[in-house]
C-alpha cells in the first residue's frame, strides 16, 4: 500500500472540450481543485484550444490537444479529438507528465479519453458518467475496446444506473461515487445578484433549451396553469440552445457559473422537469445546496437525491414524469406553503456531496489502484 | 502466384499470428498481475478494518458485552493461516457484527467507518480484476497455448460487506462523514465478463 500522505501526480483526461460548459467538464475542474487542496498535483488534458477560467486551474497544468472537431455522437453534437495527430499528442502528454496515476473520464468516448486509455502505461482509474448504453456500437468495436477496457485498474460510476451500464455492457464493475459540488459556493445565499433581486416570486429552469429530454416543454405547458393563480410569477430559463420562448418567459441563454449560483440563490422555486436519462442530476443537487424550494420529476436519480419515499419526508416536491398538470399543482403547492425547514434539510443533505467528502472516497480508490504487488504469494484470493 | 509470393504471404501470416498471440499473452499477464495487486490491497484493507474494530474496546463508555462481541469477531478475522473459505466467513461475520453494533456505539469512530468503506472498495476492485482475468484465461487460445503459464487461477473474494450505506444526515454542525456514501449494493449486479457489448438481462 502506498503512503497515503505522498503527493500524487494525477493526469486527468476529459473527453469534452472546455470551449463549451458541461457536466463532465465541471466535474473534472472540481476534482482538480479538490486534489490541489489535498496536496496533490492534478494535470488536465482536454480537447479544444481554450482552457478553463484562470481562477479554476493554473493554465500551466492544463493541456489541450488542439482544435476540437464537432461530430454527431450519442444523440447530440460532441466536440472531440481523434486521429493519429491527437493520439501522438496524448502519448507525448502521458510520457512527459510522469504521472503516478491517470484518471480518465468517460473512457469509452471517441476522443482523448479512449486515446489515453489506449496509450496509458500507468495505473488507470476511470469514471463512467452516463447511464446510456450504446450496445450496438460497443459490439461492433468489441475487439479493440475489450483490450482497452481491460486496462482500467479501478472503475468509478457516478450512480447505480451508470454502474449497471458498466456491468452489463462492458463486463466490468465499478465503485459508485456520486458527483461532487462546491457546497459553500451555493450555500452562501448572501451573494444575491442585483439583477435577480426583484420582489416578484421567481421560478427557474436550468438545462439545454433545445434538447427535448431536458423537459422544458413540460414546464412551458404547465406555466400558464401556474400563472392563472400567480400572475406575478417570473419564469426564468437558462441554458444553451436556440429556442423561441413565449413572451412571459425570460431566457438568459448560456450563463456563467457565478450567474448560476446567483440565480439559484435568488429563486423561489427550482423546477427539474427532465424526462429521461439523467444519470446523476447534478443541477438538482446544486439547487438543493442553495436552499431553494424544489419541484422535480420522479426520475430514479432525482428520487434518490431527494430521498424518503413518504411525501412529508422528501426534500422536494415530486411529480410524474411528463405530466404538466401535476407539475403545475406541485409548483402551486410549494408557492402557497413554502417550507423553509424542508429546504434547509435539502441543503444539509447536499452538504454530503461536497468535494471534501466525495474527494476522500476518490482518493481511497486511487490508493487501492496504486497498491504495490504483494511481496510474496499469500495463497489467499489466489487459490 | 509464384512460390515466392506464396512464401511471402505465409511469412506475413505467421508474423501476424505471433503478434496476436504475444499481445493476448501480455493482456493475460497484465490481468493476472492486477489481481495480485488488488488482492494485496484487499488483504491490507481487511486487516486494517479488523484492527480498527479491535481498537473499539478502548473506546470510553463501551459496554463489556459489545466489546467482547466485536473483539471476538475481529480476532477471528485476524487469525493467521485461514483458508480462503474460512476467511470469507470470518470477514462476513465481522461485517455483520459491526453493522449490528454500529448504532449502539458511544461515539462515532470515523476511522472504522472509513476502513469499512475502504475494504468494500478494495473488494469490489479485486473481484472486478478477477472477473477480467478469468474471462481472458478461459479463452480457447489462452487455454490451448497455456498463455497463463503456471500462475494459479485467481478467485473472487466473496463476503458480506454491509448493506447500502446511504447518505447519513448528521446534526447540521457535524463535518460531513467522509466515505459514508459508498453504495455497496451487494452482489445484485456481479459482472461475469461477457464480451463487450453483449447485453445481459439484469438479474
Amino acid at each position: 500500500m502506498t503512503d497515503p500522505r505522498r503527493s500524487l501526480r494525477v493526469g486527468i483526461v476529459c473527453p469534452y472540450s472546455f470551449d463549451v460548459p458541461g457536466g463532465v467538464q465541471n466535474h473534472v475542474l472540481g476534482l482538480a481543485r479538490y486534489l490541489r487542496q489535498a496536496g496533490h498535483r492534478p494535470y488536465v488534458l482536454a480537447p479544444g484550444e481554450l482552457g478553463p477560467s484562470p481562477t479554476a486551474l493554473d493554465l500551466e497544468d492544463f493541456a489541450t490537444v488542439g482544435a476540437a472537431i464537432p461530430v454527431p455522437y450519442n444523440g447530440s453534437v460532441a466536440r472531440v479529438n481523434f486521429g493519429p495527430l491527437s493520439a501522438a499528442r496524448v502519448r507525448r502528454w502521458l510520457r512527459n507528465g510522469k504521472f503516478d496515476l491517470i484518471h480518465i473520464h468517460e473512457p469509452i468516448t471517441p476522443s482523448v479519453s479512449l486515446l489515453a486509455l489506449w496509450a496509458a502505461e500507468q495505473p488507470v482509474v476511470a469514471t463512467f458518467h452516463t447511464a446510456t448504453p450504446r450496445s450496438r456500437s460497443m459490439q461492433l468495436a468489441s475487439g479493440v475496446l475489450r483490450a482497452a477496457i481491460e486496462k482500467i485498474d479501478a472503475g468509478i460510476a457516478v450512480s447505480e444506473s451508470a454502474r449497471n451500464v458498466v456491468v452489463q455492457h462492458l463486463g466490468r464493475d465499478a465503485v459508485v461515487i456520486p458527483n461532487g459540488i462546491q457546497f459553500d459556493a451555493f450555500a452562501d445565499r448572501r451573494r444575491v445578484h442585483a439583477e435577480f433581486a426583484e420582489a416578484c416570486p421567481k421560478l427557474i429552469f436550468l438545462g439545454r433549451l433545445d434538447e427535448p429530454r431536458k423537459g422544458l416543454d413540460v414546464l412551458l405547458a404547465a406555466a400558464p396553469l401556474i400563472m392563472k393563480a400567480r400572475p406575478h410569477l417570473e419564469v426564468i430559463v437558462a441554458g444553451q440552445g436556440k429556442r423561441l420562448l413565449p413572451p412571459w418567459c425570460r431566457g438568459l441563454g448560456t450563463i456563467s457559473e457565478e450567474t448560476k449560483i446567483a440565480l439559484l440563490g435568488s429563486a423561489d422555486v427550482f423546477v427539474a422537469p427532465q424526462l429521461a436519462r439523467e444519470s446523476f442530476g447534478i443541477v438538482l443537487l446544486e439547487a438543493m445546496a442553495s436552499g431553494v424550494q424544489i419541484v422535480a420529476s420522479n426520475l430514479p436519480s432525482f428520487v434518490d437525491l431527494l430521498g424518503a419515499p413518504q411525501d412529508e419526508q422528501r426534500l422536494g416536491e415530486v411529480f410524474t414524469v411528463g405530466d404538466h398538470r401535476a407539475l403545475a399543482q406541485a409548483v402551486l403547492k410549494v408557492l402557497d406553503h413554502p417550507d423553509s425547514m424542508r429546504a434547509l434539510r435539502a441543503q444539509h443533505a447536499a452538504r454530503n456531496y461536497d468535494w471534501s467528502s466525495v474527494g476522500t472516497t476518490v482518493l481511497a480508490v486511487y490508493r487501492a489502484a496504486l497498491s504495490a504487488p504483494p511481496a510474496r504469494r499469500t495463497g489467499l484470493g489466489m487459490a | 502466384m509464384s512460390t515466392l509470393e506464396i512464401l511471402t504471404l505465409l511469412i506475413i501470416g505467421v508474423v501476424i499470428l505471433i503478434w496476436r498471440i504475444t499481445w493476448l499473452a501480455s493482456r493475460v499477464h497484465r490481468a493476472t498481475m492486477r489481481t495480485e495487486r488488488t488482492w494485496s490491497a484487499l488483504d491490507a484493507a481487511l486487516v486494517g478494518r479488523a484492527q480498527r474494530a479491535a481498537e473499539l474496546v478502548t473506546l470510553p463508555g463501551i459496554d463489556p458485552a459489545t466489546a467482547l462481541l466485536v473483539v471476538d469477531a475481529a480476532a477471528a478475522a485476524l487469525e493467521p493461516d485461514l483458508c480462503q473459505g474460512e476467511r470469507e466467513r470470518a470477514e462476513s461475520d465481522l461485517s455483520h457484527v459491526l453493522e449490528t453494533v454500529d448504532p449502539m456505539l458511544p461515539a462515532g469512530p470515523g476511522q472504522l467507518a472509513s476502513e469499512r468503506a475502504r475494504a468494500s472498495i478494495c473488494r469490489r476492485l479485486h473481484n472486478d480484476a478477477v472477473a477480467t482475468a478469468l474471462f481472458l484465461r478461459r479463452r480457447y487460445t489462452v487455454r490451448i497455448l497455456r498463455l497463463a503459464g503456471r500462475t494459479a487461477e485467481p478467485r473472487p473474494f466473496e463476503m458480506a460487506d454491509g448493506s447500502i450505506c446511504t447518505l447519513t444526515a448528521g446534526p447540521p454542525d457535524s463535518p460531513p462523514s467522509s466515505l459514508a456514501y459508498v453504495y455497496l449494493a451487494g452482489d445484485a449486479a456481479e459482472p461475469r465478463a461477457p464480451a463487450v457489448g453483449e447485453a445481459r438481462q439484469p438479474s
